[in-house]
């Protein structure tokens, strides 16, 4: 299977049953994928900070959620990150397209693309990167069972290497 | 005219007792917290402008109803959010944007609220829509607002000003939040 496709059935096996997005060329085919498949409910956002609302939201009425967009998404979304999920402790898992580093033709996606995971660090969010060696279904399942079971958001970075990068 | 903020918040918990309440930080939670200790208050400590998502993402997750006390300044930072509240248009939401026009928690300094007119921006979303200045309006249009098919939401002008006492929130965020999901979740 495509990385997407392992990525969607583990989110699923992990209870995940709502998925926020903002759309990206990169993550199109999980959305797409996300969007037909009658055991998630799609959910689209103005902005990516939405997203962290919603999913909290969601959770604390007792469904769980992935946060799927790219880094400067992601980076729309750290004060939602800094001052709703890690205080109360309201849990997500993240799969977000890593841009900013190999192949990269952006000057604009270099700060909050490679510098993310240092970003994230230095938050307390934890993070994996995905590359073309990892196994995501194992990977997502386990980032579902982390951020859940310790009511704390959990994100994966996907680098290029694993996604293809930008079409 | 404007309406009070204590009236209008306490015609909600009349008008709907067993409702969530989200509430944004600073003064829409400092007058939820004033008229009493309630397991289905959540009341945000900070994320300024996620209030309105986290109220539309637990209106998915229950049947329950859902009401959020969100704030001109929390709303005007998100303000695309009401574009996703309508595309998803859940029965049971009702979003309260109590208007004071300013950003009482810091100071009081004077938001942008005076260009924008909540209740229209939501009815060009497509959601169903109330403008109030007064308390016996608010109370009508929330009555109607819960009565809607879809998400209802009003826009109440009112003073700034805070509660004249209030119990201090909780600060740990452990157990209310937990305390809170309880409520619909085993």
């Amino acid at each position: 299977m495509a990385w997407h496709e392992d990525a969607v059935e583990a989110l699923h096996d992990g209870g995940v049953d709502v998925v926020a997005y903002l759309p990206d060329s990169v993550v199109a085919p999980l959305i797409e994928r996300v969007e037909a498949d009658d055991r998630f409910e799609a959910v689209p956002v103005a902005r990516e900070e939405e997203a962290v609302g919603i999913l909290s939201g969601a959770w604390l009425g007792g469904r769980r959620g992935a946060l799927v967009c790219q880094t400067s998404g992601l980076s729309n979304a750290l004060n939602a990150v800094g001052s709703l999920s890690k205080p109360w402790g309201l849990p997500f898992v993240g799969i977000v397209s890593r841009r900013g580093d190999l192949g990269e033709h952006n000057l604009a996606q270099v700060s909050a693309g490679y510098g993310m995971p240092g970003v994230l660090d230095g938050m307390g969010v934890r993070n994996s990167r995905m590359d073309a060696g990892t196994d995501v279904g194992r990977v997502v399942r386990l980032a579902a069972e982390t951020a859940f079971s310790t009511e704390d958001p959990y994100v994966l970075l996907a680098d290029v290497t694993l996604t293809g990068g930008k079409p | 005219m404007t309406a009070d903020q204590t009236a209008c918040t306490a015609a909600v918990l009349e008008e709907t007792p067993d409702a969530a309440v989200v509430s944004n930080l600073g003064t829409a939670s400092y007058h939820l917290a004033a008229l009493g200790d309630r397991p289905r208050n959540f009341p945000l400590t900070g994320a300024m402008g996620s209030t309105t998502p986290l109220g539309l993402g637990l209106a998915l997750a229950v049947d329950d109803r859902v009401t959020v006390l969100d704030g001109d300044g929390s709303m005007l930072m998100s303000l695309g959010a009401l574009s996703t509240v309508a595309r998803l248009d859940p029965p049971n939401l009702v979003v309260v944007v109590m208007d004071n026009g300013a950003y009482e928690t810091t100071g009081g300094q004077t938001t942008l609220s005076t260009e924008v007119d909540f209740a229209a921006v939501a009815r060009d979303c497509g959601l169903s829509a109330w403008h109030v200045d007064g308390d016996g309006a608010f109370r009508e249009a929330y009555a109607d607002a819960v009565a809607t098919d879809g998400t209802g939401v009003i826009a109440c002008e009112v003073d700034p000003g805070r509660p004249e006492e209030y119990p201090p929130l909780d600060y740990g965020h452990s157990y209310v939040k937990h305390r809170f999901r309880r409520e619909f979740v085993d």
